[in-house]
């Protein structure tokens, strides 16, 4: 490119020369653009043969439609070959059913051929068998393949030999009714099964069933009224008369369960499945009944009626509720209630008959709907059977008894643990040496035992019921706990007046001991609340284990209950804690306090400002914080022992945290000097060590604050604090729990500091 | 753990037939069940609500009314925060023997526990119990009343609602009252020490209409 590199404007005529060379460089620009521009149809002319490819594609697409079509004509192609395939399998199917049409006919002329000949020769069997065949064709076809031969006009006993086969079928049915009757007559077993199996080849499987069900009833009626009327003679001789009707239930319900038993493969050999039910519901009318008169026994002669009429009229007479102790001793003077020790074999009994009924309901419904799911029906008539069978099991009287069974036996069990404990807490007696009375034991007992019968009993209802049962027991035994807690610690009357006491001691020690009595007996309250607490964890514990060994398969509806159920008593053992803590802020007021204050307060009688002089003076003597530890040590080693050891560390506690907000009052009040500081500080470690010693849990976490207050008054001097505060200081030592205001307020004790420095210093 | 501020228990009794599976059902799935079986023992739910921006979840005891289930079904009574004694407004034998339930709750339940009298199948037109007859009744023993329809789904919701929303004052009120205020998932009556303060009066239950209208917004949310 033509660049001017000299441009000379000296003259006119070089500036015309210039002029002209920039005119020539215009030019070349011009044509250089005109150039690119000529490109531009070349672009253009690319873009159209990309766009006359993109045309070529388009075929690409018709192609391929084609492609697919021809594709989809092979497969139409593929149908109608495997159409041509399904015509001739519906051909062949076809010539087998013309084959069978013509074994049937066949074989409808053997038949028709044989069945008089057996019947005349009374061959039940074999005659059965014949119209059992002639049944298992398709009469609707027969019918037609009759119409078709007959009006070919070639042979007429087709229908001869139907009809002849219809009549000999009346006739059988009638016949084998008859042997079957007679046989019943005779009680002839063998001859009873060998008719049965032949009403299903016969088409009246119904009639079968129901004949053979009503014959067993008889005999099991039979049966049972004799084991019935034997049961208490057998009982006696053998030792079980506590379980006499029990063991008459058992056995009843075993009768029953036999016969399904048994008869089960009989009936689904030659009835095949879904007959069962049948059976099931005759034989639960007769087991309905049967049941019940063991039932109407058991009550009469264990005088059921008479027991739960009496327990009712007591509740009603006590509220419902049990009674406070002191209702209950005057109570037990008249005996006109049920004694739990003569309810106890008869609890035991209802559970045994209770269960006994559940397990056979659960082995019928086993059973029944094993065959029912077996059998050869739709869907919607095995959930009708299905339906049939929850309803017998629901809704029969045996399921009525049994919920009788299990309503009497809660209001016994309910009675009989309400009383134990009553007693229980009556008859409580506190040995020395013991931290616990008798009645924790003792109560705890009664109800573990109870739970378990109830476990005993198969019923998820019951079972839950005597939870709640326990639950409500628990809040009058925490009743019954509450009362000395309620009326407080009685110490403070020995230790605070104790020459008071020293002069009633004189005139009569009635007080001495009634205070001493009372004393003890707000401990073993506090002891027994804590030690129940860990007796009802153990307790829910065990039933958990309980119930998942005795119901491996809950539903979860069931659980639910359950679960419920049992989380009232984690309740209770929050109450029962609460009431721990409550007896804990009665002997703190009544104890801890009213001792402790005279003693720290001594503090304020030693000064805190001394010379070396008496520094040595002082530590040769006996300092204020060793006469606080033996008087600590002899007050907590009254307790030591008759504490139980969750008790006796929240005494610990309680005393740890009053000594220390005591002491730090006091030391608010006391100036002191450098000397003065130092023995605080060695005064709080001793104190902290003393502490430390005698429980086993931390009390760093209590000293804390005197720990600082002392480290505070010890310094050498002001600015000396500020190795000790300070965020950077926070992962050796606790956190500061002074706030900047008490730090001052500490410092300002010290005599030797000046207010100046304290004010300065920066926290 | 689930996370609500309070759970409550609620039991409901009266004579077999007057609808007590139904009205929990109703207010527990939202429909009124076709012909299911009388309730053996006892039967359980659990909803749980929102009331007053609290999440509250409600155990629903559905009880057996026949004799010979009471004595598990009253076992259930003293853990109970409300009792619903439901009867039939078209039926005079269930009102008749309300007066021996009500001994059985005087027998067996906590003295403080929530009592709601109930009449329920608002939507037969044979009815035999007047409105005011149960109003009255009610009033004499100490409890609210509601009428209620599980078919129509009238009232339940508004039965259920209201039961949550005066047991959360009860507790507050306790919790004022109690310093420690650390059990909060659940509360005891009972309790050691502390119980709550029963207000006890017939008129705030029925003229809460606010409570209603959020009621019917509810009842479309979930149908
Ligand atoms: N018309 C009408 N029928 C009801 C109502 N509630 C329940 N029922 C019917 O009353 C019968 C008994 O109901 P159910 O809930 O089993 O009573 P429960 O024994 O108290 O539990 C059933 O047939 C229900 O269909 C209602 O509100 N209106
Ligand atoms: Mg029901």
């Amino acid at each position: 490119m033509a660049t001017t590199t000299t441009i000379d404007v000296s003259t006119p005529e070089s500036i015309q020369t210039t002029l002209r060379k920039i005119a020539e460089e215009e030019n070349d620009i011009d044509t250089n653009l005109e150039n690119l521009l000529s490109k531009q149809s070349l672009i253009e002319s690319k873009m159209g043969a990309i766009c006359y490819f993109l045309g070529t594609l388009n075929t690409v697409v018709a192609d391929t439609k084609k492609l697919s079509t021809q594709i989809s004509h092979t497969a139409n192609l593929a149908e109608s070959v495997s159409a041509k395939v399904r015509s001739v399998d519906l051909a062949r199917s076809r010539a087998s059913e013309c084959q069978q049409r013509v074994h049937d006919l066949i074989d409808l002329q053997l038949c028709s051929q044989g069945v008089l000949k057996a019947i005349e020769e009374e061959d039940y069997e074999k005659g059965s068998a014949l119209i059992g065949r002639f049944l298992s064709i398709d009469q609707n076809v027969l019918q037609r393949t009759a119409g078709d031969v007959g009006s070919s006009g070639s042979v007429t006993s087709v229908s001869d030999a139907v009809r002849t086969l219809e009549n000999a079928t009346e006739k059988m049915r009638k016949l084998v009714v008859i042997r079957f009757d007679e046989a019943v007559n005779k009680d002839d077993l063998a001859s009873v099964e060998r008719f049965l199996k032949l009403f299903p080849l016969l088409g009246i499987h119904y009639d079968g069933i129901e004949k053979f069900g009503k014959y067993i009833c008889t005999k099991l009626a039979i049966k049972s009224e004799k084991e019935l009327r034997t049961s208490l003679d057998i009982a006696k001789s053998e030792n079980r008369l506590p379980v006499a009707f029990a063991d008459t239930l058992t056995t009843l319900l075993e009768n029953f369960a036999r016969v399904i038993e048994v008869n089960k493969p009989i009936i689904e050999a030659h009835y095949g499945s879904g007959y069962l039910i049948i059976l099931a519901i005759l034989l639960q009318n007769e087991c309905d009944s049967e049941v019940k008169n063991v039932v109407l026994e058991f009550n009469k002669n264990r005088r059921i009626n008479d027991l739960i009429q009496q327990i009712k009229e007591y509740n009603r007479a006590t509220g419902g509720n049990m009674p406070s102790l002191s209702q209950y001793q005057k109570q037990s003077v008249n005996a006109d209630k049920p004694q739990p020790k003569d309810i106890d074999p008869i609890i035991v009994e209802l559970t045994i008959m209770h269960s006994r009924v559940e397990l056979y309901f659960r082995f019928l419904r086993r059973k029944v709907k094993l065959d029912i799911d077996a059998s050869n029906v739709e869907d919607v008539e095995k959930e009708r059977q299905t339906q049939r069978l929850n309803s017998l099991l629901n809704n029969s009287g045996l399921s009525r008894q049994m919920q009788e069974l299990l309503s009497n036996y809660l209001l016994l069990e309910r009675h009989f643990m309400e009383e134990s404990v009553n007693k229980a807490i009556t008859l409580d007696t506190f040995e020395v040496g013991q931290q616990c009375s008798s009645m924790v034991d003792d109560v705890f007992y009664i109800l573990r035992k109870c739970i378990r019968r109830s476990l005993t009993t198969q019923s998820v209802n019951g079972l839950c019921a005597v939870i709640n049962n326990t639950a409500s027991c628990l809040y009058n035994f925490i009743n019954a706990l509450k009362v000395p807690l309620k009326n407080g610690y009685p110490s403070g009357y020995t230790d605070l007046a104790y020459s008071a006491i020293q002069s009633a001691v004189q005139h009569g020690k009635l007080q001495s001991s009634d205070s001493e009595k009372a004393r003890s007996n707000f401990i073993n309250r506090l002891n027994n609340a804590d030690m129940s607490t860990e007796f009802l964890e153990t307790l829910w514990e065990t039933i958990e284990q309980d119930i998942k060994n005795t119901f491996p398969t809950l539903s979860v509806t069931e659980q639910r209950i359950v679960d419920s159920c049992i989380s009232e008593l984690r309740t209770v053992r929050d109450t029962l804690k609460a009431c721990v803590n409550f007896g804990m802020t009665q002997l703190r007021s009544s104890a801890v306090k009213p001792r402790l204050n005279p003693w720290i307060d001594q503090f304020l009688n030693y000064s805190h400002i001394l010379s070396e002089e008496e520094l040595a003076d002082y530590e040769a003597g006996e300092t204020f914080i060793q006469t606080l530890i033996v008087q600590l040590d002899g007050f907590l080693s009254q307790f030591k022992n008759v504490l139980t050891p969750r008790n006796f560390d929240a005494f610990v506690s309680i005393l740890a945290t009053d000594t220390t907000a005591r002491l730090e009052r006091a030391i608010k009040k006391t100036s002191f000097n450098r000397l003065g500081g130092l023995i605080l500080d060695q005064e709080i470690r001793a104190l902290s060590s003393y502490l430390t010693g005698v429980t086993s849990w931390s009390v760093r976490d209590k000293m804390t604050r005197l720990t600082q207050i002392a480290t505070i008054l010890n310094l050498e001097k002001v600015d000396e604090l500020t190795e000790y505060w300070g965020p950077e200081n926070e992962n050796e030592t606790p956190s500061w729990r002074l706030t900047p205001q008490e730090v001052r307020i500490l410092l300002a004790l010290r005599i030797d500091f000046r207010m100046d420095d304290i004010k300065r210093i920066k926290l | 753990m689930e996370d609500y501020k309070f759970l409550f228990k609620i039991v409901l009794v009266g004579n077999a037939g007057v609808g007590k599976t139904c009205l929990v059902r109703r207010f527990t799935q939202g429909l009124f069940p076709p012909g299911q079986g009388a309730t053996i023992g006892v039967d359980f739910m659990i909803k749980t609500v929102e009331v007053e921006g609290e999440k509250i979840k409600l155990q629903i005891w559905d009880t057996a009314g026949q004799e010979r289930f009471r004595s598990i079904t009253q076992s259930y009574y003293r853990s109970a925060h409300a009792l619903i004694l439901v009867y039939d407004i078209s039926c005079q034998p269930t009102f008749d023997c309300l007066p021996d339930w009500l001994r059985e709750i005087q027998e067996y339940a906590n003295s403080k526990v929530l009592k709601i009298l109930v009449g329920n199948k608002t939507d037969r037109d044979d009815r035999e119990i007047p409105t005011q007859i149960g109003e009255e009744f009610a009033k004499q023993h100490d409890m609210y009343f509601l009428e209620t329809s599980a078919k129509e789904a009238e009232n339940v919701e508004r039965l259920f609602y209201e039961i949550a929303a005066e047991l959360i004052d009860q507790a507050r009120n306790k919790d004022g009252a109690n310093v420690n205020k650390t059990t909060t998932d659940s509360i005891g009556l009972g309790n050691f020490g502390t119980k709550a303060t029963q207000n006890s009066c017939c008129s705030s239950f029925s003229s809460n209409t606010s409570q209603s209208t959020n009621e019917n917004n509810n009842s479309r949310n979930n149908t």
